[in-house]
């Protein structure tokens, strides 16, 4: 621990460190990790696993193989985001996966519309109340105040009762868990509105996770509440002894990755047509996985958010990869647990390197 | 206390009448399908007039056992139990039996199922109907439209799950016997841990490689759909394709009813209740019951899906 952090100095910047950008060599492993689906693709599938070799169709690309790509990490991307801030100011969120099940279920039951075939909507939550055809900002600020209300709690108990992170998160998951199967009693919650299902159609997750990635890699890097995030993580007594409230930055980091999750579960269930209490069960541990191999620090200060999209392609090319070499299912999860930890393994060598130089 | 009473009047009425008078255990009251179940029970109990006492374990193997030996110590007739826990069957059958009170278990099946004493069954579906009536009825649209070679792709449940691996299974033998008649290929067939969204991924990524396939056959409904939506998504006729789930479910009959779901199966919940509860009597009586009763799977297409809307 103490040769990463060594020299840092806590609150010091130096742009010369920064010179070369880790995330480089995030994108390195990017290109070769596709060169080598690309490769093995041609020997063994004789076909390529990024350009177009189809006939009826003109590109040079595999247009739909590129969305995929980058569509199936979008949601737990847009989870990333967030779980990336509190991963560089030192904390951990075990809490988003269960967030984006109780989402899912409190905003969708509030999204349901009331006839589907013309018959009344079989899994209306509140059709007594007559909630139905909603218009969609309900369910929308309804989701969002979920994760609000879910992240203002971890960050206060994080910030005020001191515990630790990883115990604080670890009882908003099963506590939030609970909850998406209290709601309804274990049953799923479908039919929403052509309003809602227009939230997460098509490319709009990928929309939404770019958008906000380029908005929070802004706000990481310019903004005071940036600063206080890898402040924070690299040395929270500096801050403090320098006046800077702790504490309430804490519960701003906690609160933005809650509205994150919340946002995720919204567009999740949205793209599905559907919420179910089972919704998101791991999805922390991607995000986290994301973050950590786009070269975020579990020791905290250290790491961007372009590391972290950089982490989630990575994620979306192994995933369309090992459909793409027609990979045995048993298979791909063993592998995709060896990518993980070889990816930290490496950072962990390069970053002892320059922890000497 | 409630339960006390109930249970205390349910005696008293047991004992004043010589009605047949059943003690019924479920694992949990608030699970969707078991309440169906559950209800299908009690209506075949008002139906003939047989008295039901019918309790929650809430999950707790421990609780269920109290409640088995609470039914035989007021008397009844007969006990019908569904397990919490499978692999913990094995008290209560000998408490039953000890007690000489006939006992079923229902839907879960029990692990001493094939060491069962007299006067105890088990009443469920068999899992192998599922995927076999699923895969067959595949077989016929595709000979349906004149079709002799079709490629399809499988979508597989939780790998680690008995009902995934069975129905799994049951597609490939299906395909490799002599009913299908058409000669399938899988092109592959993957993972989507039941989920909708991970399908829905899956079948994505499959349709970025640009195979012509004919249909998809997934392990539950929730991976259908997400196939549908998938492969609607790309912009191809749903007509062209054949889509197969298992389950029966609302959002799957509805995705039915909209032309984009072609089959699925259904599991009689309502059908094993009174079942189990009529296997319950006639072993009260004396009389002798298969130890193994298979309610069977239906399969449910858009010609007689109107039976099924309000089933689940």
């Amino acid at each position: 621990m103490s040769t990463t952090t060594h020299g840092l100095g806590g609150l010091k910047y130096d742009p010369s460190r920064r010179a070369r950008a880790p995330e480089w060599n995030v994108f390195f492993a990017l290109i070769g990790i596709v060169l080598i689906f690309e490769l093995v693709g041609r020997i063994f599938m004789g076909d390529s696993f990024l350009f177009n070799t189809r006939d009826n169709v003109d590109a040079i690309f595999n247009h739909q193989r590129l969305q995929i790509i980058i569509l199936q990490v979008s949601i737990t991307g847009i989870i990333a985001l967030g779980v990336t801030q509190v991963i560089i100011s030192g904390g951990i969120d075990l809490s988003s996966g269960s967030i984006v099940g109780a989402t899912a279920m409190v905003a969708m039951s509030f999204a349901q519309v009331a006839m589907v075939n013309g018959n009344p909507n079989p899994k209306a939550i509140f059709a007594a109340q007559g909630w139905l055809d909603l218009p969609v900002i309900v369910p929308v600020m309804v989701g969002l105040g979920c994760g609000l209300l879910a992240g203002f709690v971890n960050g206060a108990l994080v910030a005020y009762t001191k515990i630790p992170p990883f115990i604080a998160t670890l009882g908003m998951m099963v506590t939030a868990r609970g909850i998406a199967k209290w709601w309804s009693k274990g049953n799923p919650i479908s039919f929403p509105t052509d309003s809602y299902a227009a939230i997460g159609k098509g490319m709009m997750p990928v929309v939404i996770f770019v958008g906000l990635a380029v908005l929070f890699h802004l706000i990481l890097t310019y903004t005071r509440y940036g600063k206080h995030c890898y402040g924070i993580g690299s040395n929270e007594q500096a801050m403090r002894m320098s006046g800077i409230n702790v504490e309430k930055s804490k519960v701003l980091i906690y609160v933005i990755a809650g509205l994150l999750s919340a946002l995720a579960a919204i567009v999740l269930s949205s793209k599905n047509l559907t919420a179910q209490a089972g919704m998101g069960v791991m999805y922390e541990l991607d995000a986290i996985a994301m973050a950590v191999i786009g070269g975020v620090s579990l020791q905290g200060g250290r790491g961007s958010i372009i590391g972290t999209v950089l982490g989630a392609l990575i994620f979306g090319v192994i995933i369309s990869g090992f459909t793409f070499l027609k990979l045995d299912a048993y298979y791909q999860e063993m592998v995709k647990g060896v990518i993980i930890v070889g990816a930290v393994v490496l950072d962990q060598w390069r970053q002892r390197g320059r922890g000497r130089g | 206390m409630k339960k006390f009473l109930i249970a205390g009047i349910a005696t008293l009425m047991g004992t004043s009448a010589m009605a047949e008078n059943i003690g019924v255990s479920m694992a949990l009251f608030d699970d969707n399908f078991l309440t169906v179940l559950r209800n299908g029970m009690i209506d075949q109990g008002k139906a003939i007039g047989v008295d039901l006492q019918v309790e929650d374990a809430q999950n707790d193997v421990a609780k269920q056992l109290d409640q088995i030996n609470n039914f035989i110590a007021s008397g009844v007739s007969a006990i019908v139990v569904n397990p919490v826990d499978t692999s913990a069957t094995q008290a209560m059958s000998d408490a039953a039996n000890a007690a000489g009170v006939p006992l079923v278990y229902v839907n879960r099946e029990p692990v001493n199922v094939d060491t069962l004493p007299e006067k105890q069954a088990f009443v469920a579906s068999n899992e192998v109907d599922s995927g076999t009536l699923q895969t067959l009825e595949v077989c016929r649209l595709f000979k349906e439209a004149g079709k002799t070679e079709a490629n399809v792709y499988v979508i597989m449940g939780e790998l680690s799950n008995q009902a995934a691996v069975v129905r799994t299974k049951d597609i490939h033998d299906v395909i490799g016997g002599p009913d299908c008649g058409v000669k399938i290929n899988i092109l592959d067939e993957q993972t989507s841990n039941w989920q909708r969204d991970q399908a829905q991924n899956l079948m994505t990524n499959w349709l970025s490689s640009g195979a012509a396939f004919d249909g998809v056959i997934a392990n539950n409904d929730e991976s259908a759909i997400g196939a549908i939506q998938a492969i609607k998504a790309a912009g191809i006729d749903m007509g062209s394709v054949v889509i197969a789930g298992i389950d029966a479910t609302q959002d799957a009959l509805a995705a039915m009813q909209a032309g984009d779901l072609d089959v699925t199966v259904f599991q009689d919940a309502a059908g094993q209740g009174a079942g189990a509860l009529d296997a319950a009597i006639k072993l009260s009586k004396g009389e002798a019951v298969e130890k193994k009763v298979y309610v069977p799977f239906k399969l449910v297409t858009p010609a007689n899906i109107g039976d099924y809307l309000a089933k689940n």
